[in-house]
């Protein structure tokens, strides 16, 4: 096999993207052309913390979208909550949802048949998505990129 | 013989034990098992006691941080440099999922008994339906068995790629990891295929399993043999790339008397070379075998878990073929030598990560106890044991090894 570096480049594995329309409030023009998100889990049982690494794939190739994890709160536009809320979990996600700079949003995916606090009803701030069943990365990816869309 | 659970009786305390594919409970005894108080205090928190000296301190990790990405604490002795002992708190994804089901019917139980961990949905889900088939003598058909094993592989398959990209993606192999996740989605997807759901949940029943009518069992034959033929091309390259096994090598070793001890199962046994695996004892698996390494590293670990992604896709492609088959000697594991006239049952599995067991009871139709024996109890304590003395820069080589995760320890 070739050196790594020519193995990457000889294998196109990219995929073209159609996104669909999410119900998803803007934050701000400002992110247009880039997005900087921070998953938390709040006590999901683990499928949206594996569906947030599939959309680090390279079939999605968020890059090129200019969306990008970041590894603090304090870098990020957006804090999407995954999963319903477990008792311990909720000054976490105050002390998290401080941290954030301004502006930003929150975006909470989460399945309505779990137990645990759902993040709606804790009065967080800039809550601009809110998602009753959990989403495939296919779509976690297309709410994101309603988010960046021009108004 | 091993301990895997301590069942809380009114007044009493029974212990869960293992002895091959023999799952039986019986009286306390504290003195016959290494592991009594890590299975006993499970939810209380699991390592080892803080260190003090010098310039030592707790550093606290979690429970939000992007390096692990899941609800759970790690509190780590040290004093700048090495981890001198670690201590971990899963409280924070505790959901008491196993009071939920009390008073429940089997059905909405095993639904709750699937959200425990949704990367280990299917194994979850078929040791709880075994357990309930078993307490009301449901007999299953060579078919459903079957795809049963064929559910089980696939998750396997994904866990295990995902350990792995992890691993690679933590040594900055970024290559690698690029194609390995491309692999790891491209199983998700699969697993869409056959049952409608990326981490196939809700097609396990009791007494059967529902897969898609018109599934495409051709298309799902060709994908895994192009994922196969591809995961082992990367695999082969990535043992000569130095950068990334002098990272895993020798990291957070654990020798075979340990490994007992501390009951750990699955792969991270298998690394330290002991050949145990449930699925040995499953009459259906045509072409199964164990595979061990003797140095149980992360290396090791990481070494048995990419063969078995190549057996796993090899098991997937002889039961497809055979799916139709009727065979006359469909026992499933359930048969050994547990006494039938039992109030209780336990059903198992063998998860990507470890043995689960299900200890159940029931009364009147609705579960009147339950006990969820989980592999990553046993592989966090064999993580805190390890870890100790390697530095911060070992931390993620060896959590991400065992491939363990709170949701399953703190259920």
């Amino acid at each position: 096999m070739k050196p790594w570096a020519i193995y990457g480049i000889t294998q196109k594995v990219t995929e073209s993207f159609n996104k669909t329309k999410k119900d998803v409030k803007h934050i701000s023009p400002v992110f247009r052309k880039s997005l900087h998100i921070f998953p938390i889990d709040a006590g999901n049982d683990n499928e949206l913390n594996f569906e947030m690494s599939a959309l680090s794939a390279p079939q999605y190739n968020i890059h090129r979208f200019g969306i990008f994890f970041t590894d603090s709160p304090r870098h990020a536009d957006v804090l999407l909550i995954l999963g319903k809320v477990s008792e311990k979990m909720v000054e976490p996600l105050r002390e998290t949802i401080n941290q954030l700079p301004e502006p930003f949003g929150i975006v909470i995916i989460e399945n309505n048949e779990d137990f645990g606090i759902s993040a709606k009803d804790l009065n967080l701030p800039n809550v601009i998505g809110y998602y009753a069943k959990k989403l495939e990365a296919s779509e976690i990816l297309s709410v994101l990129l309603n988010i960046m869309e021009d108004k | 013989m091993r301990l895997l659970g301590i069942i809380d009786k009114k007044d009493s305390r029974l212990m869960l034990i293992q002895n091959k594919n023999n799952f039986f409970v019986e009286e306390e005894s504290k003195e016959k098992f290494d592991n009594y108080e890590l299975v006993k205090n499970r939810d209380a928190g699991i390592g080892n006691p803080m260190k003090n000296g010098e310039g030592v301190f707790n550093f606290r990790y979690g429970p939000v941080t992007a390096g692990v990405g899941e609800a759970g604490i790690f509190n780590i002795c040290t004093y700048g440099e090495k981890m001198l002992s670690i201590n971990i708190d899963t409280a924070y994804k505790q959901r008491n999922l196993e009071e939920k089901m009390i008073g429940k019917t089997p059905n909405y139980a095993l639904a709750l008994a699937e959200s425990i961990s949704g990367n280990f949905a299917f194994s979850h889900s078929l040791a709880f339906s075994r357990a309930i088939e078993r307490l009301l003598r449901i007999k299953t058909n060579s078919t459903t068995q079957r795809t049963r094993i064929i559910a089980l592989e696939l998750e396997r398959i994904y866990n295990h790629i995902h350990v792995i990209s992890k691993l690679s993606n933590r040594a900055a192999q970024n290559v690698l990891t690029s194609h390995l996740e491309w692999i790891f989605e491209e199983c998700l997807r699969i697993n869409k295929v056959f049952g409608s759901s990326r981490f196939l949940k809700g097609i396990n029943r009791i007494g059967g399993i529902d897969i898609k009518e018109d599934v495409n069992l051709d298309e799902i034959l060709n994908r895994i043999k192009n994922v196969k033929s591809k995961f082992e091309d990367l695999y082969i390259h990535s043992l000569k790339s130095w950068n990334f096994v002098d990272r895993i090598y020798k990291t957070a070793v654990i020798d075979k008397k340990k490994a007992y001890s501390i009951g750990i199962t699955g792969p991270s046994l298998r690394a330290c070379g002991i050949a145990c695996d449930l699925r040995e004892y499953e009459g259906l698996y045509d072409n199964f075998s164990i595979v061990t390494k003797e140095d149980g590293d992360s290396l090791s670990r990481m070494e048995v878990r990419a063969q078995e992604i190549l057996n796993s896709c090899d098991i997937i492609v002889s039961q497809i073929g055979n799916l139709g088959n009727q065979d006359s000697n469909s026992l499933d594991n359930q048969d050994n030598k547990q006494n039938t006239e039992s109030d209780y049952s336990v059903g198992f599995a063998e998860s990507p990560s470890g043995i689960i067991a299900d200890y159940v009871e029931m009364k009147d139709g609705l579960i009147n106890s339950v006990y969820i024996s989980t592999p990553s109890v046993f592989g966090y304590k064999a993580f805190t044991d390890s870890a100790e003395g390697y530095i911060f820069t070992d931390f993620s080589f060896a959590l991400d090894s065992f491939g363990i995760n709170f949701a399953d320890c703190a259920r």
